[in-house]
């Protein structure tokens, strides 16, 4: 028990700090590089540096996340991308109202997102190991299933149509890349993703360009790899 | 020659440097890595939806990680390629889904389990991959010219986040096939949260978990 809280305390004191500085840094992207998400960034500004708004806004997604990583461990990418932001920009609001001041400051985001950070994983995953046994067991007899049919086949028929919804080029790599990773991997999602990448970047720049060239020598590379490794070229 | 500028002054400006960058890519990935060693160990704290954990819990459970290593491998390579260029790289796709999930997954299909072997060891291992994927996207940066873009991520996303809603009704109908009380918990779960605009997944298992727990 001592281990996880420790250890979540690290975890979230480094990556929440971190987070929040890339997130104060999106207000001054692309002059320099940032991270974090644009749904993220448009989020931010439509809280419009209120605290309150930031804070119930984060406290939403507080409450999935607690229930996702209550259920199966899992404590969702909105810890990362809308709780600590969020959260740590309401921290910083209360006092100051300058958004210029807090939201885009990325020493004081980094301030507030270690602490929220470390305060906010220490709780999840305390909460997730303490749940009795019998909770967790209904929760993997529930998910089990579930994320299994949505791995396969859901995940790959929603992935294919979307490919072929981008258009003809994009929908033939995802088709054929789809196919060929059903084959080899036993999943066709990873190849419908690689597909979607191919195939618009082919169509934005032409094949012509370096980085398709690059992309589709990395996926050849990967699905030769992974056959090798898969023993699939014994099938034949 | 006397700095007057404060400790405040010279942290603020060195974190808007470019380059610092680096610096926070490798406490992130350090930070998302560990959790995944977190969830190998302790089966809670990786930073991921479970839709996409339950990829590597699949490999866990059948040895077979092939298909969240090429689907993560997938996302990492669209959003490093992308991040440079727009300046904002997405840490959903290229460190929660690619460094959290894709590269362990790609670890443990080649029987490395070294980078889990402790907590520290994991949270090294996640600074140095962080430090390899900012030096790329510095080079990128530096490298790539104007007007040369990444397609695909938008649409990508697009279904990646329609995947997400799947999960409520195939939860839902897990529930009511494994048991009546779960079954009935997960669907007073789901609507309550619909009714009060909370992701339904969320209400379904915890539906599920509350009813079923009382009386199963």
């Amino acid at each position: 028990m001592l281990e996880i809280v420790i250890y979540s305390a690290i975890i979230g004191i480094i990556g929440g700090g971190c987070i929040a500085a890339g997130a104060a840094r999106m207000f001054h992207a692309p002059e320099i590089q940032s991270m974090g998400a644009f749904r993220t960034l448009g989020e931010l500004n439509a809280c419009n540096g209120d605290p309150i708004s930031h804070f119930s806004f984060g406290l939403g997604f507080f409450f999935s996340s607690a229930a996702s990583a209550v259920a199966a461990g899992a404590m969702t990418q909105d810890v990362m991308h809308r709780i600590v932001p969020n959260w740590g920009a309401a921290v910083l609001l209360a006092k100051n109202k300058k958004v210029e001041e807090t939201l885009h400051n990325p020493r004081k985001m980094m301030l507030s997102g270690a602490v929220i950070g470390g305060l906010v994983v220490v709780f999840l995953n305390t909460v997730a190991s303490v749940i009795p046994e019998k909770l967790s067991t209904i929760a993997s007899e529930v998910l089990g299933p579930a994320t299994s049919w949505l791995i396969n086949p859901v995940m790959p028929a929603i992935f294919w149509l979307a490919a072929v919804d981008a258009g003809k080029t994009t929908g033939i790599w995802g088709t054929v890349l789809g196919g060929v990773s059903a084959l080899i991997t036993g999943n066709a999602v990873p190849g419908v993703v690689l597909g979607i990448l191919i195939g618009k970047s082919a169509e934005e720049n032409g094949y012509k360009s370096k980085i398709v060239q690059i992309l589709i020598a990395i996926v050849v590379i990967l699905f030769i790899a992974i056959a090798y490794f898969r023993g699939f070229f014994g099938q034949f | 020659m006397e700095d007057k500028r404060s400790f405040g002054q010279k942290m603020d400006e060195f974190l808007l440097k470019d380059s610092t960058f680096i610096l926070l890519i490798m406490g992130a990935a350090a930070a998302i890595f560990a959790g995944t060693f977190m969830y190998l160990k302790f089966g809670t704290g990786a930073f991921n939806d479970i839709s996409i954990v339950a990829m590597l819990k699949e490999g866990i459970d059948t040895g077979d990680y092939a298909a969240a290593a090429a689907f993560a491998a997938g996302f990492l390579i669209a959003r490093i390629l992308e991040g440079p260029l727009v300046g904002l790289l997405d840490i959903g796709g290229s460190l929660q889904t690619g460094v959290g999930i894709g590269l362990p997954a790609l670890f443990l299909s080649m029987g490395w389990d070294l980078p889990f072997s402790n907590f520290f060891v994991a949270l090294l291992a996640g600074a140095v991959i962080g430090l390899v994927l900012g030096a790329v996207i510095m080079i990128i940066r530096k490298l790539m010219p104007e007007g040369v873009a990444v397609g695909g991520t938008s649409v990508m996303m697009g279904a990646g986040n329609a995947t997400g809603r799947y999960l409520a009704p195939l939860i839902v109908l897990a529930a009511a096939s494994y048991n009546v009380y779960a079954g009935l918990g997960a669907v007073i779960g789901a609507a309550a949260f619909y009714k009060w605009g909370k992701e339904m997944t969320g209400g379904a298992i915890l539906g599920a978990m509350i009813i079923g727990g009382i009386f199963i």
